[in-house]
């Protein structure tokens, strides 16, 4: 490692190109975020220095700055179930399935698709019938008729419409990666336990499932940033709405400073977002040594 | 009880298959089928005469291909950018000796947790001020900046694995350091680029609401924005609209269908050293 000692020049040559433009169109803007949060400013007259109030406003009066938090994190928490589900799918198919790399590329499909296409299909989906949705028609032709509704337009379940969506579309991808980490884990280990007796479902609870506390953990984390990041599929879907029912804290934000030009309380959304996301990447690192010291 | 536990998976797994599919294969037929039939038609019903006009109409009257040349110059210039920018940082991360390495390190590392969204008011101002809203350079320059620092943690990774003594003979011979990243560096990173290029490329390819913020002439509208347009302003011609949703998903799907297993495990990669 580190086998060349090269004039400083040389390393600004092959840094500076890339850490000018990463440092001026993430970081800056972060920084010029957090200053902003204590604005009170429309984006265009002058803008006021107000301190905290807008985190005042934030946490304490905004009525739909709770419940925004609320769907993110409920976001979180649905993709994260996913995960243990996919991890079972995994290590079934690692004992069934001969060709299961075909398989899970199948399932795959939907990661690769826009957020726009996704969203704009499910959409379609949940649409009410005389709309030719897909949803309701199913519900009409199997009888169900009085389960058919207006998916999207209904405050109580449009979010968990949106969940399902995502569900949907990220299965293949965090299966993917549970099945790879399934796929290495050594062939030896399983023999090994058959003499010892454990075979079948037994092999996977004391084998398998141990052993994929890593790979499990990446399904985690990147499950839970991506769902506090949540953004595009609410806004192709629902754009938030109705009246604010399926907002999460990034949609919330976008509103906040694009429709209703309150710049410095968008900031501060934008603020307590990236606070959010390095906070919980800390804790679920934490959270996880500790697992994974367990099982080691 | 053997036979009937595989069947059981079988049968789990295939109703999988039938989830994961079967909307988009809805879809198609949806995008073949007069308003009328959408509209009125039970729901397992077939198109009676495909109605190719849907797509003829959205073809005609979306800019299909304009958009999918402004996608297609977008990810370019990004993804060539990216491998050039982040594969000369991460050799010198990985390989030189200098005292900043470690913090220039964790500041590319520390991008990884930040939220794309959370840049957007900021860097409307900043492109404002620079007059470049609304121009392409308001979708590429961000772009590579939030590619870098998965692409250099991927590239940093494995060029710390690269055996010294290749390079201490070359710089014997009296290689310049440009020249041996050109031509030792380079070719034997071919693999990890590869990578890099996959996640940028599907990342980039699909970027929605960057696009919607800073892009708002017509001309200039990427493919993923382009649908959404094309969606509110078509929103009774049903047929239209799934043609549109189905061209809009085919470029990436045939990407997909001939590269399919390089792409998975490209997801892969990215993901685990992520």
């Amino acid at each position: 490692m580190n086998v060349l000692k090269v004039p400083a020049r040389t390393i600004a040559v092959f840094v500076l190109p890339c850490l000018l433009i990463y440092i001026g169109l993430v970081f800056v803007p972060i920084i010029v975020s957090v200053y902003d949060s204590t604005l009170n400013w429309d984006g265009i007259n002058t803008a006021k220095h107000i301190g905290i109030d807008n985190f005042k406003t934030m946490f304490a009066h905004d009525a739909n700055f709770w419940p925004a938090v609320r769907h993110t994190l409920m976001y979180a928490v649905f993709s994260m179930l996913e995960i243990p589900i996919c991890l079972f799918v995994a290590a079934l198919m690692n004992r069934y399935v001969k060709k299961a790399n075909t398989l899970v590329s199948i399932y795959f499909v939907p990661v690769i698709l826009s957020t726009v296409i996704i969203g704009q299909l499910w959409k379609t989906v949940y649409n009410p019938a005389e709309m030719g949705g897909m949803l309701n028609g199913i519900l009409n032709s199997i009888g169900l008729d009085s389960w058919t509704r207006s998916w999207l337009t209904e405050p109580k379940i449009a979010m968990y419409c949106l969940y399902v969506v995502s569900l949907w579309q990220y299965f293949g991808y965090h299966l993917l990666i549970q099945f790879t980490g399934v796929q290495n884990i050594p062939q030896e280990v399983y023999e090994a336990a058959k003499i010892d007796g454990a075979e079948g479902f037994k092999s996977d609870w004391y084998i398998t499932y141990p052993m994929a506390v890593p790979i499990f953990k990446i399904s985690i984390v990147l499950a839970f940033i991506g769902s506090l990041q949540s953004f595009d599929l609410v806004w192709v879907m629902t754009g938030g709405g109705p009246a604010h029912a399926t907002d999460t804290i990034a949609t919330l934000m976008y509103t906040s400073s694009f429709s209703s030009n309150q710049y410095g309380y968008g900031s501060a959304i934008a603020t307590f977002l990236v606070v959010m996301c390095l906070v919980v990447t800390v804790i679920i690192n934490a959270v996880f040594k500790k697992v994974e010291a367990k099982y080691s | 009880m053997k036979a009937i536990s595989k069947w059981v998976v079988y049968l789990l797994l295939a109703i999988l298959v039938i989830t994961q599919i079967y909307p988009l294969f809805w879809l198609v037929l949806y995008s073949l089928k007069t308003n009328d039939q959408i509209l009125g038609g039970s729901f397992f019903s077939m198109p009676t005469t495909p109605q190719w006009a849907n797509y003829k109409a959205a073809y005609t009257s979306g800019h299909y291909l304009q958009y999918l040349g402004n996608s297609v110059l977008v990810t370019c210039v990004t993804l060539l950018c990216v491998i050039v920018f982040s594969s000369m940082v991460a050799y010198a991360i990985s390989r030189f000796k200098w005292k900043y390495g470690p913090v220039v390190t964790l500041i590319f590392l520390m991008g990884m947790m930040i939220p794309m969204s959370a840049t957007l008011l900021p860097l409307m101002v900043i492109f404002k001020n620079i007059h470049i809203l609304d121009t392409r350079w308001a979708l590429i320059l961000p772009y590579i900046a939030f590619s870098t620092p998965i692409s250099v943690f991927i590239l940093s990774g494995f060029m710390r694995g690269i055996p010294a003594e290749i390079e201490e003979s070359a710089f014997m011979d009296g290689a310049s350091v440009y020249r041996i990243f050109r031509s030792i560096i380079l070719p034997v990173s071919v693999p990890p680029i590869m990578t890099v290029i996959i996640l940028t490329f599907i990342t980039i390819w699909n970027e929605y609401i960057m696009a919607a913020t800073f892009i708002s002439s017509e001309k200039l509208k990427t493919l993923p924005f382009g649908i959404y347009t094309f969606v509110s302003q078509y929103n009774v011609n049903y047929g239209a609209i799934g043609a549109f949703l189905i061209l809009g998903a085919l470029p990436v799907l045939l990407v997909y269908f001939i590269l399919s297993e390089r792409i998975t495990k490209g997801m892969v990669a990215g993901a685990v050293k992520g």
